[in-house]
């Protein structure tokens, strides 16, 4: 087992009575290994004996490679194996592709398609020997024009794979309701397009992977820090040409965050097993940061959007219409396709049942996309609220009173969107009204931010000062089968039935050891959420016992069901499913060990605060006992699949069975951020951001607000710094963190958090899940305070990241005299 | 602390060097290529020290040399020849937490914990210069390290409380 607990905190309180540890912020047991120095993350594994792999990667957008001469790398002192295409094509097969028809090899197969792309591996006794080895790989390259602008790439002039025709490597256009006649009988219609750039995740620990081949077993050992390693799992083994059971994916209890991105890095899970194998000996391979930044296969969504509102003069939204065309770079990767999520999220927080959606996915010349926190959500949301302030603009209309008359009532929940998913529970309009009460009482007065003598004077200064408050939802809890809609034959999906429908529920498991502490096995990997606290804070509630009896650890992917993980704030939910079903399990097998020891029956038996009691004579057993009485493990050791939540549910049906995006949770925010745009500069201060958050029950609120803090961060990052820019001949723009630039301490704001607790009527806690808010509602709710402050000058969001150069150049071309 | 001087094969030049780290002395060959954060990580197995960029911008390689906070991705390992170090490894005392530590702990100051060792030790030169910082002076003195995780506001409260609980003692 990895990721050992810190050891038991004198702090941790004693069990008193019927008092619960869900719900309390207990401090995390992770900590104490990471702030030691102790923890060990994949860039720490160094097994005896271990080569190190670097990669020659493409410098061109789009070329053929002609020639590659690897004779001077192989002359390197300490240079083992060098590999190419050919090398790997006698004895491996393609990565799985995210869309039928494209065969994608772990390094480039006679032509490259991004800058950044593999063309060849190179192992070496060491990394700085491998790197020399590198640079004497000579590649000789044949370029050719590329396409970097995904609306040229619709025109099909340069096309990035020629044997499938297109870019368009797939489009969908998508009607729900009555579209064109709320179009046609609306008093107007609103038009306009925004752009969102490409930004991504950018955990500080790059990706890394140690593999070993076990020649006498045939099998391999890959630890890695790959996102959803039981899920994805198929993207290394079919590759390698391996059964599931032949290749254990280990992901480290300690892994330096991900937020999606990691979900992709198959890549170099295959070749460092592949060289492995070749050299019978464990390969190392850690991605440094220009290579991640550079061709990491992490960039994420990037976004042209085109949008129609329906609107009448009194405010009624009456539909939307979405067009929007998605870059996703030079292949279309498995299991990434972040184009269909914003279908359970479709009108935000707004009652509109009339909605078309339209979307083409186009491959261009640039680095891959990964999925990252929101799973394109964050720019559906941002289009959506840009396109309600215009509406606002033309009808005349406080955009206030325009997004009041249109949120959904709290009397319409359980609330249906026309896109099939379901909102389960929350007051927007109450939520709506308390931020815009708490900005009022706390800035909009006498000494305040907003105070309108500082506004007034600050604006003097040529610093406009702004707050527009939005509510937004983020849905929660992936993992029904909607994902592989885009590799499903679209016209059977219709006569789909229910039964066809595949559950993909959250295993855990658990055993009650000799010393009657209990040792509990997560299926799952995890990046910095506290998973270990989590479950061992939920099932100490379950047991009658101290979280600190209760260690966890996590499984393999050979160990491990084929199950889904962690991704869309799905583990709060999941997780503490699945610990209340395993806690009863448990209970339910000690009472029946107890009564077999006793040799009565089960009625007469009650477990209560870590023991087995029998009724009638008051003797009891402790979990030592009972464990030291369970010689084949047979009562102490169970397992726990808790299932999707929306499984369970008839109103789901046609969702589920035409492989829809279903999110059974609403996890809502209603949010202020206070902006200040200086004029003369273009930069965008946020001075404050106010934020009042509803993720359901609250299992533990110092993690709650801990990703609260985290998701406004990446929010702030994403609205106003990061973008991965391209030059036209496909030069990436962004290849070190001085380009790339994530938010520092002096960029992230004061946030000021306010909770409520809506829980969630479909989960077995309550809980709604809360990972990626923050990043899903943070770039909408900045831009909606933007147009508020820059709505004297007449500027509007229209392209994210909204950098300086950009507000400047709207302001100079503003027609409004300053 | 475990010392591996291997992986340098005898066709590649090398120094010898001498460095006090956490309060003990080693001295060893390198390649003078060697930089001090694989120095620190692989050579003396201090894996507290992270590498996340190698260009000088997040800050988790932070340590202090002769005090000062320096991101060891940016020096090679020769240049600390004769230099006292300190890593997050020599912070806790019998394994009871570094104040610092403490106090990240307490205000759950961190998540993925990557960045981590860094932001402690810059936080620990900051503190040795400034032993009472106002936010301003916080956000100064961590400018240099990045969190991508919590968002920096537990940061700040990690700082002040280690900041009273140091003066405390």
């Amino acid at each position: 087992m990895s990721g050992t607990q810190s050891p038991p905190e004198a702090d941790v309180e004693e069990r008193a009575g019927e008092a619960e540890f869900t719900g309390r912020g207990l401090e995390r047991v992770e900590d104490h290994r990471i702030l030691t120095g102790r923890a060990e993350y994949v860039h720490d594994v160094a097994p005896e004996n271990c080569l190190h792999m670097a990669l020659v990667r493409s410098m061109h957008a789009h070329a053929d490679i002609v020639d590659i001469d690897v004779s001077a790398a192989l002359e390197v002192p300490g240079c083992e194996a060098v590999l190419t295409a050919e090398d790997i094509k006698e004895r491996y097969n393609p990565m799985p592709c995210g869309l039928n028809g494209f065969e994608e090899w772990s390094l480039a197969d006679g032509k490259v398609r991004y800058v950044g792309e593999p063309v060849a591996a190179v192992v070496a006794t060491d990394r700085y020997v491998a790197e020399d080895a590198v640079d004497a790989v000579v590649v000789d390259y044949e370029t050719r024009d590329c396409v970097v602008d995904p609306r040229g790439a619709l025109e099909d002039d340069v096309v990035v794979h020629e044997e499938f025709g297109s870019n368009v490597a797939d489009r969908e256009e998508l009607v729900f309701g009555d579209v064109e006649g709320a179009f046609e009988d609306a008093d107007r219609v609103v038009e306009s397009s925004y752009s969102w750039g490409r930004i991504s995740g950018v955990p500080l620990e790059t990706a890394g992977v140690v593999a070993q081949y076990d020649d006498d077993a045939d099998s391999f050992d890959i630890d890695c820090n790959i996102q959803l390693h039981t899920l994805v799992d198929d993207t290394v083994y079919e590759t390698l040409g391996y059964g599931p059971d032949d290749v254990h994916l280990n992901v480290p209890a300690d892994v330096g965050g991900s937020f999606g991105t990691k979900i992709a890095i198959h890549r170099y899970c295959c070749l460092a097993a592949m060289a492995s194998q070749q050299l019978e000996r464990p390969v190392k391979f850690v991605e440094d940061r220009i290579e991640n930044l550079q061709g990491g296969d992490m960039h994420s969504s990037e976004r042209e959007y085109e949008v129609k509102l329906a609107v009448d003069d009194d405010g009624t939204i009456r539909g939307l219409d979405v067009w929007f065309v998605d870059d996703f770079g030079a292949w279309p990767r498995y299991p990434v396709n972040q184009v269909l999520k914003p279908l359970s999220v479709v009108s935000n927080a707004y009652d509109i049942q009339d909605v078309r959606y339209e979307y083409e996915l186009v491959l261009t010349n640039k680095t891959s996309q990964t999925a990252y926190r929101g799973f394109g959500v964050p720019s559906h949301i941002y289009a959506l609220e840009m396109i309600v302030e215009e509406a606002a603009r033309e009808l005349g209309m406080d955009p206030d009173e325009l997004r009041r008359r249109n949120l959904i009532a709290p009397d319409q929940m359980p609330y249906e969107l026309p896109t099939k998913n379901i909102y389960d529970s929350g007051d927007f309009p109450e939520a709506f009204e308390e931020i815009q009460r708490i900005v009022d009482e706390h800035e909009r007065c006498e000494g305040g931010l907003l105070d309108p003598e500082v506004v007034a004077a600050k604006r003097e200064e040529g610093k406009y000062r702004g707050v527009r408050p939005t509510v937004h939802i983020e849905p929660g809890v992936s993992g029904s089968d909607w994902t592989d809609r885009q590799r499903s034959d679209r016209a059977e999906l219709d006569d789909r039935d229910r039964d066809d429908v595949a559950e993909l529920p959250e295993h855990l498991r658990a055993e009650v050891l000799a010393d009657g502490t209990v040792k509990a096995y997560i299926a799952t990997d995890t990046s910095g959420q506290g998973h270990q606290t989590l479950v061992s804070q939920l099932l100490a509630d379950e047991l009658g016992v101290l979280p600190s009896d209760i260690e966890v650890g996590y499984l393999d992917s050979v160990e491990a069901p084929t199950e889904y993980g962690t991704a869309a704030s799905r583990m709060a939910v999941m997780l503490s499913g699945a610990t209340a079903g395993l806690g009863r399990t448990l209970v339910e097998n000690l009472e029946a060990l107890a009564a077999r020891e006793w040799d009565c029956g089960v009625a007469e038996v009650a477990y209560r605060d870590g023991r087995v009691e029998r009724v009638d004579t008051g003797e009891s057993l402790s979990l030592a006992d009972l464990a030291n009485r369970d010689a084949d493990g047979e009562f102490v050791r169970a397992s726990y699949d808790y299932e999707h939540p929306a499984s369970q549910l008839e109103e789901f049906d046609e969702a589920l069975s035409r492989k829809f995006p279903v999110y059974p949770t609403a996890a809502f925010a209603a949010n202020a951020p206070i902006v200040e745009v200086d004029a003369k500069t273009g930069e965008v201060d946020i001075l404050k951001f106010y934020s009042l958050r509803d993720c359901g029950t609250q299992l533990n609120p110092t993690i709650v607000e801990g990703q609260a803090h985290g998701g406004i961060a990446q929010g702030v990052g994403a609205a106003l710094q990061e973008e991965f820019g391209y030059d036209d001949a496909g030069q990436p723009q962004a290849i070190t963190l001085f380009d790339y630039k994530l938010p520092s301490i002096e960029n992230v704001p004061e946030i000021k958090l306010e909770h409520t607790e809506t829980p969630s009527p479909f989960t077995e806690t309550g809980a709604k899940g809360t990972g990626e808010g923050g990043m899903i509602d943070g770039p909408a709710a900045i831009a909606a305070s933007i147009n508020a402050a820059l709505e004297p000058l007449d500027v509007t969001v229209d392209q994210i990241p909204f950098t300086p150069n950009r507000v400047r150049e709207r302001i100079r071309n503003s027609s409004v005299e300053r | 602390m475990s010392t591996d001087d291997t992986s340098v094969p005898a066709d590649r030049p090398t120094e010898e060097i001498t460095v006090t780290v956490n309060g003990e002395t080693v001295t060893t060959e390198v390649e003078p290529r060697h930089k001090l954060s694989d120095f620190l990580r692989e050579h003396l197995g201090l894996r507290g020290v992270r590498v996340g960029c190698e260009h000088g911008v997040c800050g988790a390689c932070t340590v202090l040399m002769d005090g000062d906070a320096v991101k060891s991705c940016l020096s090679y390992a020769v240049q600390a020849d004769g230099a006292e170090l300190e890593t997050v490894e020599g912070l806790a005392d019998d394994g009871s937490l570094h104040p610092i530590q403490q106090s990240f702990h307490e205000e759950h100051a961190l998540q993925c914990g990557f960045c981590t060792s860094g932001f402690v030790m810059a936080t620990k030169e900051l503190l040795n210069e400034n032993p009472d910082p106002d936010d301003e002076e916080i956000r100064e003195g961590l400018a240099d390290n990045i969190c991508r995780c919590t968002g920096y506001q537990n940061i700040y409260e990690a700082v002040n409380r280690a900041a009273d609980r140091m003066e405390d003692e």
